[in-house]
């Protein structure tokens, strides 16, 4: 029995010296060492040797096994080394099958941002009517009835006949200021608010102009505040947008509801101040009309002037859109062609 | 408003050079964007703000430069006018409700001919036509002033007289230009006898203006109510240089200045004697307001703090006589500045001189506000349902809310619940929309040479009637070119993942719509109106030139948001699942959700059923066994099966396919 033992074993290593493959190493594996294995065969005998045999017979065994084993690991090392030093073909550069991920509108990525940064400075975001008063849209807003100040703010009505309505006095919103008065009567000291949404104005529709247009309005009312604070608001938020290199400068302007008034100009980021067709040639783009807010807003809107003070400004979202992906005409914002929105 | 560098060089001296002078303009609020070069002279294009009359004439912004730059003023010699020799009485009945005040005179033989070239040059510059010196001249006056001068031909006034009053409507009104008008409702305008001279404001009259024989002129330089010329003015549609000052509210302490400086260059021009004595007429005696600004106030709104002599320094500058006393600076307003009427104005005044540029820059300092402001908007709902379509495959597109009645119409929608714009743009922009699926239609059409198309947008529609308003969130997308189940699969994709279960599908029932009339439905939880979805009905699909089927939906974004359940960890059953196909034979008329439904009660132990698979009427489900406690054996799901098939026999007589 000895023998055979021995013989076997010999066997075994000689056909896992043989073998090439990891199947057949497994095979190997099993009809030696396996449930119903050679080596359990002799193991099953070792009952039937005398008593004496039995030890040195089943020390041989499991000697033989471990060698075995031994040898099946360092086949399978050998074999795994082999298999991968060997040159097989294998085209990474393949294009892999199209995923089914949709897209988003540059505009809801845009806006996501500004929300993001807004909600960083602790402000709350407010949405409101599309369909607004005059009352909101311009008497709040310190708008003297049937002043020029009006005429920038280009207005269309609505059609208020076999209504209660007076003509003008529902429009669609020219601008999301208007929620500076809804927002401020009906909501208590300090505010840190933004509004983004829908505006509206009569316009003939070209590259540059469209009927309709995406604002974002933000104020901010509390017992001290500043222009400077207007200032590195503005500051803070056009370079967390357009990155700490962009540059951006302030001028005077009027707005009925802020005093004093402020614009504030981004360098273009197309041509880098250059001059090209985004900013007219000027090399700089208006991108935040802002100010500090009017005391006649603020009484209008029931908030004590004499306490409170506060700062408001208007992000133009379809601007700051086109700035970003140097898109040089509005209209591409709302074609739906889906040569333009896969790009984003 | 275009100003000649040359002429405005007549007033200031200018040391910068052009781009830094645009820049410092615009940064003190006179934006200069753009310029023309016109031989050596430079024409500036200067956008002047609503609230700045005085800009809208060159010694006005020579005026801004001149305390820009600290450089003196070199205002035009204005001399005294000569006591007449010659009686050209006049009389005018004025209204100081219409007209605060009015400064005029009349001159006798005056000799008609052409302006001097450099007055021709000035005008050409700024876009006007040279026609004779006493047309000329008021023109040049008014721009350099900036009070607005009208010249009557004396002879032309019956006995010398005119009268102020506003029209009742209707009025004919024919203008120099030789232009007819009736006229609305309340416009200023002088009568002569029983005819209309002057639509004051805006326009004078053919029938008493300046022509080849006019000899004798009555010059006046008057203020109007600016409301009503404004609001002649836009219903006319008729904007002259001169309504454009006087809708600003101009300066009523010019006149008298304008009509000196315009009676000087016409007598120089024109010769002719002085005919009357000047007539300054006004309500009261000119009282220049004060204004009072606290230097705390100031470093207050400005966060910095200028030092006392620079404010004073810079208001001095501005002419505003400022005196410093206990902290406050008293400034007496000249006419020319009406927009300074509060603290503020004094303020914005101060920093823009100071030089906006020169701040620092700081954040709000203090607590964050802790209550919910009023109409308070959580944007996540939105950015999630956003993100399932994304995760879907839909492209999301943004399209305008104004719409056409062709388009309206094309969609089978009822117009009456449109609202209407009165003064649309063009047809194309005249009503608001009252569903989403129109536009992606379009979109749909503008990309037919793309095969499969997956295309949604979340925004509002509105519903009228006007006084009766909505305005409704609303997510709707379409799929092109696909199976029932596979448009399906990304509705039951949102369901899922915003854990809305148990609503119910309704085959809708309205004939003339958007949607197909048998392959459509709407679906509801409860009382809750979620949303329809279903195939385009075949008719729109031909309107919008579409070949393709197209399946849709548009739900309710508000009420999604309502019904979706925050989602609560459940730890995972740690027994494997029994899992089992079980093929039925489904009749016409037996809906999935039925089968679905009476295969989910049958047993607690049924954790999750799929249709895995229909031929003709086999429909094949996919069963999953699971006990929380325990594995299942063999016998536990055998029992739950035979339960299933007989709820299904008893309910619709629905069988196991053998």
């Amino acid at each position: 029995m000895r023998e055979e033992i021995l013989n076997l074993k010999n066997e075994a290593l000689a056909q896992i010296m043989d073998v090439v493959s990891f199947d057949d190493l497994e095979n190997l594996k099993i009809s030696y060492l396996g449930r119903k294995g050679k080596i359990n065969d002799f193991i099953k005998k070792i009952g039937e040797l005398p008593q004496t045999d039995k030890k040195e017979i089943g020390n041989l065994i499991n000697d033989s096994k471990k060698v075995i084993e031994v040898t099946l690991a360092k086949k399978k090392e050998g074999l795994t080394s082999s298999l991968l030093s060997k040159k097989e073909w294998f085209d990474l550069t393949i294009p892999g099958n199209k995923t089914s991920a949709g897209h988003f509108h540059p505009q809801t990525t845009v806006l996501n941002e500004i929300l993001d940064i807004f909600k960083y400075l602790g402000y709350q975001i407010a949405d409101g009517p599309e369909i607004e008063k005059d009352y909101y849209n311009f008497e709040v807003l310190n708008f003297p009835p049937e002043h020029p100040a009006r005429d920038a703010q280009q207005t269309m009505f609505f059609d208020v006949s076999n209504t209660s309505f007076k003509e003008g006095q529902v429009i669609p919103r020219t601008h999301t200021s208007a929620m500076q008065g809804r927002v401020m009567e009906a909501s208590k000291p300090p505010l840190r608010v933004i509004v983004p949404g829908r505006c509206f104005r009569y316009e003939q529709v070209d590259a540059s102009h469209g009927v309709e247009f995406w604002q974002v309005e933000g104020f901010v009312v509390d017992k001290a505040v500043h222009l400077t604070d207007l200032f590195g608001t503005i500051e803070f938020v056009l370079k967390s947008l357009f990155g700490q290199s962009a540059k951006i400068k302030f001028a005077t302007t009027f707005f009925p509801f802020v005093e004093p008034g402020v614009d504030a100009y981004l360098e273009c980021t197309v041509c880098d101040g250059r001059g090209c067709t985004f900013c007219k040639q000027t090399g700089w783009s208006e991108i935040m009309p802002a100010g500090m807010i009017h005391p006649n807003v603020l009484s209008k809107s029931k908030i004590d002037s004499k306490i409170w003070n506060g700062f408001a400004f208007a992000i133009g979202l379809s601007r700051v859109v086109s700035l970003r992906y140097q898109i040089d005409d509005l209209r591409v914002l709302h074609t739906p062609d889906l040569r333009i929105l896969k790009q984003f | 408003m275009l100003v000649p560098l040359s002429w405005l060089k007549e007033y200031v001296n200018i040391k910068l050079p052009l781009k830094d002078l645009m820049w410092k303009m615009t940064e003190i609020g006179l934006t200069t964007e753009t310029y023309t070069k016109l031989g050596d002279d430079v024409i500036l294009d200067i956008e002047v703000t609503p609230n700045r009359a005085d800009w809208l004439s060159i010694v006005g912004i020579a005026r801004e430069l001149s305390a820009l730059q600290n450089t003196p003023m070199k205002f035009p010699v204005v001399s005294e006018i000569a006591s007449p020799k010659a009686n050209l009485p006049f009389k005018i009945n004025n209204d100081f409700k219409l007209c605060p005040r009015y400064s005029a005179i009349s001159i006798k033989g005056v000799v008609q001919a052409p302006s001097p070239k450099w007055m021709q040059d000035y005008l050409t510059k700024i876009s006007l036509r040279p026609i004779n010196n006493l047309v000329d001249v008021t023109n040049y006056v008014m721009f350099e002033f900036g009070n607005p001068i009208h010249v009557f031909d004396y002879d032309k006034l019956k006995n010398a007289e005119m009268t102020i009053m506003t029209t009742k409507g209707g009025e004919k009104f024919t203008s120099v230009d030789e232009i007819s008008y009736r006229l609305p409702k309340d416009a200023i305008i002088f009568k002569s006898g029983s005819e209309v001279v002057d639509l004051c404001g805006i326009k004078g009259g053919a029938n008493s203006g300046v022509s080849k024989s006019t000899k004798n002129i009555l010059i006046l330089v008057a203020i109007y109510d600016g409301k009503l010329i404004r609001r002649t003015s836009q219903k006319l549609d008729l904007l002259s240089d001169a309504s454009r000052i006087f809708e600003r509210r101009e300066d009523t302490g010019g006149t008298l200045l304008t009509l000196q400086r315009t009676v000087n260059l016409m007598t120089e021009l024109a010769g002719g004697n002085i005919a009357s004595e000047i007539a300054d007429v006004k309500k009261e005696k000119l009282k220049l307001s004060k204004l009072t600004l606290s230097l705390s106030n100031l470093e207050k709104v400005l966060g910095i703090k200028i030092e006392d002599k620079e404010v004073l320094a810079t208001l001095d500058r501005l002419n505003l006589s400022p005196i410093l006393k206990n902290n406050l600076i008293e400034c007496t307003i000249p006419t020319y500045r009406a927009d300074l009427k509060i603290e503020e104005d004094l303020i914005e005044e101060v920093a823009r001189l100071f030089g906006y540029n020169k701040f620092p820059k700081t954040l709000p300092y203090g607590a964050t506000p802790k209550d919910k402001i009023a109409y308070f908007f959580d944007p996540k709902p939105k950015l999630r349902l956003k993100e399932l379509m994304f995760g879907a495959g839909f492209i999301e597109i943004q399209t305008l809310s104004l719409t056409s009645e062709e388009f309206i119409n094309k969609s089978q929608l009822n117009l009456d619940l449109h609202i209407k714009i009165a003064n649309p743009v063009s047809k194309e922009y005249e009503y608001l929309r009252t569903s989403l699926i129109p536009s992606l239609l379009s979109a749909v059409k503008l990309n037919s040479d793309i095969k499969k198309l997956k295309l949604y947008e979340l925004n509002k529609v509105y519903f009228g009637p006007i006084d009766q308003s909505q305005e409704v969130y609303k997510l709707s997308g379409l799929e092109v070119n696909t199976s029932f189940r596979k448009f399906k699969a990304s509705l039951d994709l949102i369901f899922d993942r915003l854990k809305v279960k148990d609503y119910d599908i309704k085959i809708t029932t309205v004939t003339k719509s958007l949607w197909h009339p048998t392959k459509s439905g709407v679906i509801e939880k409860g009382d809750e109106f979620i949303g329809t979805f279903g195939e385009i009905h075949p008719k729109v699909l031909q309107n919008f030139k579409i070949k393709e089927k197209v399946w849709g939906f548009e739900l309710d974004e508000k009420t999604l948001e309502k019904l979706t359940k925050k989602i609560i960890y459940k730890a995972p059953n740690q027994h494997p699942p029994q899992i089992e196909d079980i093929t039925l034979i489904i009749p016409d008329w037996v809906k999935a959700s039925g089968v679905i439904a009476t295969i989910k009660k049958s047993d607690t132990h049924v954790s999750e059923i799929e249709l895995t698979d229909i031929y003709q009427k086999s429909h094949t489900f996919r069963i999953w066994y699971q006990d929380p406690k325990k594995t299942m054996s063999d016998n536990d799901v055998k029992i739950i099966h035979n339960k299933i098939l007989s709820n299904l026999n008893k309910k619709f007589e629905v069988n196991e396919k053998i």
